[in-house]
C-alpha cells in the first residue's frame, strides 16, 4: 500500500524526505495548479452505460460543467496524481529544479474526490496525469491503482482520461486501457531538435512506441466481434503539443497532426499556446501567450479533420505561418480564387465546404433544403446560414449578390479585410505632422466663424 | 392546406402536451384552424375574443400521437414535443399549422425550412435542446442532511422533464430531486418511479455536513485551474451566461 505521506524535494538535489501529512485542501490546490497547463478536457465520445445500479455513465457528445475566467470548460476533474518529477523539462513548472510545493495524493484520495464531485454534478469524470515519480512505470501502477479503486469498488461508470507517462512499458498499457474511455501521450513539442534541446530526459522512441501500441490496441478492439470483450480505450488517443516554445513553422505542426491523424488514428492533436513559467536560456520570453496563432492552428485543425483539406494546401514553403487577419480558411479561397465563385443550387457536399463561412451544419442545411425548392439569398438567410463571409463566394441561380461590383479577387479581399478590423488590435500611435504645431486652436476656430481671422 | 377555413375563435386548453394533441386532432378533423390558441389560466379575456374550451381526451391524443409517427416519422414527434416544451410565444400555432401540413406532405414537411412556420418549429426544438444540454452541465446536487440530493434550475423553457431523464440514468440508484423555480414544479425520483409535482408540495431540509466540505473543495478547484495569463471573461460569459449563474457553487 502506498503510504499517506508527502514527499518533498530539495532544491536541485534530489534527495527524498518525509515533511508532515497535508491535507486534501493544499494537495488539491497544488496539484489542479500543475495539471492547468493541459488543454486537454473534452468529455465526448464515449457512451458507456450505467451498469449495475453504480454511478454515472458517458455521454457521446461530452457535457462542459462550467467555465473558468480563462473561457476553457470544465468538463472533468483535472488533476496530477503528483508534481514530484524526476525529469528536468525546460518548458514545465514541475521540473525537478523548480522550487515549488510538491504534493502527491494516494489513490484513495483521488477517487473519493472524484465520486463525490461526479455526484454533486460538478465534473463528467476525472483527467488523471502525473509528473513521474521514481520512473515512468511505478507512476503508471500508481495511476492504474487509483483508477482501479474508482472502476471496480465505487462502480464508477463516468468518463476517465488517463496520461500514458512517456518510456512506460507495454505490459502496463494493457490494464489501464481497458479501464478508461480516452488515453492520452503528450508530445509537447514538435522535433526531435526541441525535445533534445528542451527535454533531453525524453526521447522520441519513448513517446511514440506508447502511442503505436494504444492506436494498434484500439484497432484490434474494433476488429473484435465477440459479445464479452472489455472495450479498449473506446473514446481514442490524443496528445498536445506546445505552440511558441520552439522555432517551428506552423506548416511543420500541421504536418506532423495530419501524420498523427492519419497514421495513427488519433482522436485530437490539442495545441497550447506556450506561457512563459520558467527562466532558461533555451526558452523565448514572451509577454503574452501566443493565443492568435493557437486559434489559427486550431482553426485549420478542424479543417483537416471535418472538412477534407490538406495540410500542403492551407500552407506551403513561401507560405509556412498563417495570416493574422483572416482565417485559414478564407486565406486559402482568396489563394484558389480561380475555383470561385460556386454555385450554391449544384455544387457537391465536399465543394461547399470550401466556401468560406459555411460549415458543416450549413453544408447540410442546404443539401437538405434543395431537394425541395431552388435556393436564393433569402433562403439563405432563412435556414440560418451565415452570409457575412460567404456570400462573396457563390452564386444563388447564377446571380452573385451584388448587382454592381463583380466577382473579383481585390473586391472581396478588400470587403473581408474590413469586415475583420474590428478584430484588430489598432496600434496606439499617430502620423507625425510638421503642421502639428500650426493645428488651429478653439479660439482660432470661433474667430473664423465670427469672421474676425 | 389552402382550402383549409380560418375560423374567427380562441382555443383554451389546460396547458399539458395531450391537451394540445386534442386540439391538433379537433382541427385536423374539421380541418379549421383557430385564431388564436391559449393556455387557460394565463388567458386575459377579451371581448373581442370568442373562447371555446378544449378538454384534454387522452383518447384523441393518442391517436394523434400514433399517427405523427406512423405518417409523418419519429422525427416530427421529436420536434413536436421538444417545440411544445419552448417558452416561444405562439409556440402552439406554429406547431398545429406544421403538423397539419404534416399530414397532407409526410416527412418530407422537415426538408421545407423555407416555411416559416417549419423554420419555427426547428429553430424551438434547438433552442429547448441547447438549454437542455447546458443546464445537464451546469446543473448542481447539494446532499441534504437526509441523504436526498436536490438541484435548483432557472430555465427558460420547460425542459424538467428530458433533464430529469438524463439524470436518471445517471445516478440511478439516488434519490434526488430537481426543482424548477421559474414554474414551481419538482421532479421526483426515488430509484425506482419519478413523479413531476407542484413545489409548495415539498420541504427541503438542511444540507448535510459533508456537502460544506466539498463545495469549499470545488470553489477552490475552480479559482485554481484559471490561467491568469489568458483571462477572457468575455468567452466565458458567452458560455455560461449570467442568468445561470444564480445557482452555481462556483459564482465566477
Amino acid at each position: 500500500m502506498f503510504d499517506f505521506f508527502v514527499f518533498c524535494d530539495i532544491i536541485s538535489t534530489n534527495v527524498w524526505f518525509v515533511v508532515k501529512k497535508m491535507d486534501i485542501i493544499d494537495k488539491l490546490k497544488i496539484l489542479a495548479d500543475s495539471a492547468k497547463y493541459d488543454a486537454s478536457c473534452s468529455s465526448s465520445g464515449s457512451s458507456r452505460k450505467n451498469k449495475n445500479r453504480g454511478i454515472g455513465n458517458g455521454n457521446v457528445s461530452g457535457i462542459c460543467h462550467s467555465w473558468s475566467n480563462d473561457g476553457r470548460c470544465i468538463s472533468l476533474l483535472k488533476i496530477l496524481f503528483s508534481n514530484c518529477c524526476i525529469y528536468d523539462c525546460k518548458y514545465c513548472i514541475n521540473r525537478c529544479t523548480n522550487t515549488v510545493r510538491r504534493a502527491t495524493f494516494t489513490p484513495r484520495e483521488v477517487a473519493d474526490l472524484t465520486i463525490n464531485f461526479y455526484k454533486r454534478n460538478y465534473i463528467e469524470g476525472l483527467f488523471l496525469s502525473s509528473a513521474v515519480i521514481k520512473s515512468p512505470n511505478y507512476t503508471m501502477e500508481l495511476l492504474i491503482r487509483t483508477i482501479s479503486i474508482l472502476r471496480n469498488e465505487y462502480h464508477f461508470n463516468g468518463y476517465i482520461h488517463c496520461k500514458t507517462i512517456p518510456g512506460c512499458s507495454k505490459e502496463l498499457i494493457d490494464p489501464l486501457g481497458k479501464l478508461v474511455d480516452r488515453m492520452s501521450v503528450n508530445i509537447e513539442l514538435p522535433s526531435h531538435n526541441s525535445l533534445k534541446l528542451l527535454a533531453p530526459q525524453k526521447e522520441k522512441d519513448g513517446i511514440l512506441t506508447p502511442m503505436t501500441y494504444i492506436s494498434n490496441g484500439i484497432k484490434q478492439n474494433k476488429l473484435d466481434k465477440s459479445k464479452f470483450k472489455i472495450d479498449f480505450v473506446p473514446a481514442g488517443q490524443t496528445t498536445q503539443l506546445i505552440i511558441g516554445a520552439t522555432p517551428e513553422s506552423d506548416l511543420k505542426i500541421l504536418k506532423l497532426s495530419e501524420g498523427l491523424y492519419q497514421k495513427l488514428n488519433l482522436k485530437r492533436v490539442y495545441y497550447s499556446a506556450y506561457i512563459s513559467i520558467n527562466n532558461d536560456k533555451n526558452l523565448p520570453t514572451l509577454k503574452s501567450p501566443p493565443l492568435l496563432r493557437e486559434n489559427r492552428l486550431y482553426q485549420a485543425d478542424w479543417l483537416l479533420r471535418f472538412y477534407g483539406f490538406k495540410a500542403d494546401e492551407l500552407l506551403d514553403d513561401s507560405h509556412p505561418n498563417f495570416n493574422n487577419i483572416l482565417d485559414p480558411k478564407c486565406d486559402w479561397a482568396l489563394r484558389h480564387i480561380e475555383q470561385f465563385p460556386i454555385e450554391i443550387n449544384t455544387a457537391d457536399y465536399l465543394t461547399l465546404l470550401r466556401i468560406p463561412g459555411i460549415g458543416v451544419i450549413s453544408a447540410k442545411k442546404i443539401i437538405r433544403a434543395r431537394r425541395s425548392f431552388y435556393l436564393d439569398f433569402d433562403s439563405l438567410k432563412k435556414l440560418g446560414v451565415v452570409l457575412k463571409r460567404a456570400k462573396y463566394f457563390i452564386t444563388c441561380k447564377g446571380k452573385y449578390f451584388d448587382k454592381i461590383c463583380k466577382f473579383n479577387e481585390s473586391f472581396i479581399e478588400t470587403n473581408l479585410i474590413y469586415q475583420e478590423r474590428n478584430n484588430l488590435k489598432q496600434p496606439q500611435f499617430e502620423q507625425l505632422s510638421i503642421f502639428d504645431s500650426l493645428q488651429p486652436t478653439k479660439e482660432d476656430k470661433i474667430k473664423c466663424l465670427t469672421g474676425s481671422l | 392546406m389552402s382550402n383549409w377555413k380560418l375560423i374567427n375563435k380562441t382555443y383554451l386548453y389546460d396547458g399539458s402536451f395531450y391537451g394540445f394533441l386534442t386540439i391538433v386532432f379537433d382541427s385536423y378533423l374539421t380541418k379549421t384552424l383557430p385564431q388564436k390558441i391559449c393556455k387557460k389560466n394565463t388567458y386575459l379575456s377579451n371581448f373581442l375574443d370568442t373562447t371555446i374550451e378544449i378538454e384534454t381526451n387522452l383518447e384523441k391524443a393518442q391517436r394523434i400521437l400514433n399517427g405523427i409517427e406512423k405518417n409523418i416519422g419519429s422525427d416530427t414527434l421529436y420536434n413536436t414535443y421538444y417545440a411544445f416544451l419552448s417558452n416561444e410565444k405562439n409556440k402552439e400555432f406554429n406547431i398545429l399549422k406544421y403538423l397539419c401540413n404534416g399530414f397532407i406532405v409526410g416527412p418530407k414537411i422537415n426538408h421545407n425550412l423555407t416555411t416559416s412556420y417549419v423554420f419555427k418549429v426547428v429553430s424551438m426544438r434547438k433552442k429547448t435542446l441547447s438549454e437542455c444540454h447546458k443546464l445537464k452541465g451546469l446543473l448542481r446536487f447539494q446532499e441534504l442532511s437526509n441523504n436526498l440530493s436536490y438541484a435548483s434550475i432557472h430555465p427558460d423553457n420547460n425542459i424538467l422533464e428530458p433533464l430529469g431523464h438524463h439524470f436518471i440514468k445517471r445516478f440511478a440508484s439516488m434519490n434526488f430531486v430537481i426543482c424548477d423555480k421559474n414554474r414551481d414544479i419538482c421532479f421526483v425520483y426515488n430509484t425506482k418511479e419519478y413523479k413531476i409535482i407542484h413545489s409548495q408540495n415539498i420541504c427541503i431540509p438542511n444540507i448535510s455536513e459533508d456537502e460544506k466540505k466539498y463545495q469549499e473543495l470545488w470553489k477552490l478547484f475552480f479559482k485554481t485551474i484559471f490561467i491568469s495569463e489568458r483571462n477572457n471573461p468575455r468567452c466565458q460569459m458567452q458560455f455560461m451566461p449570467k442568468k445561470y449563474w444564480q445557482d452555481l457553487i462556483e459564482k465566477p
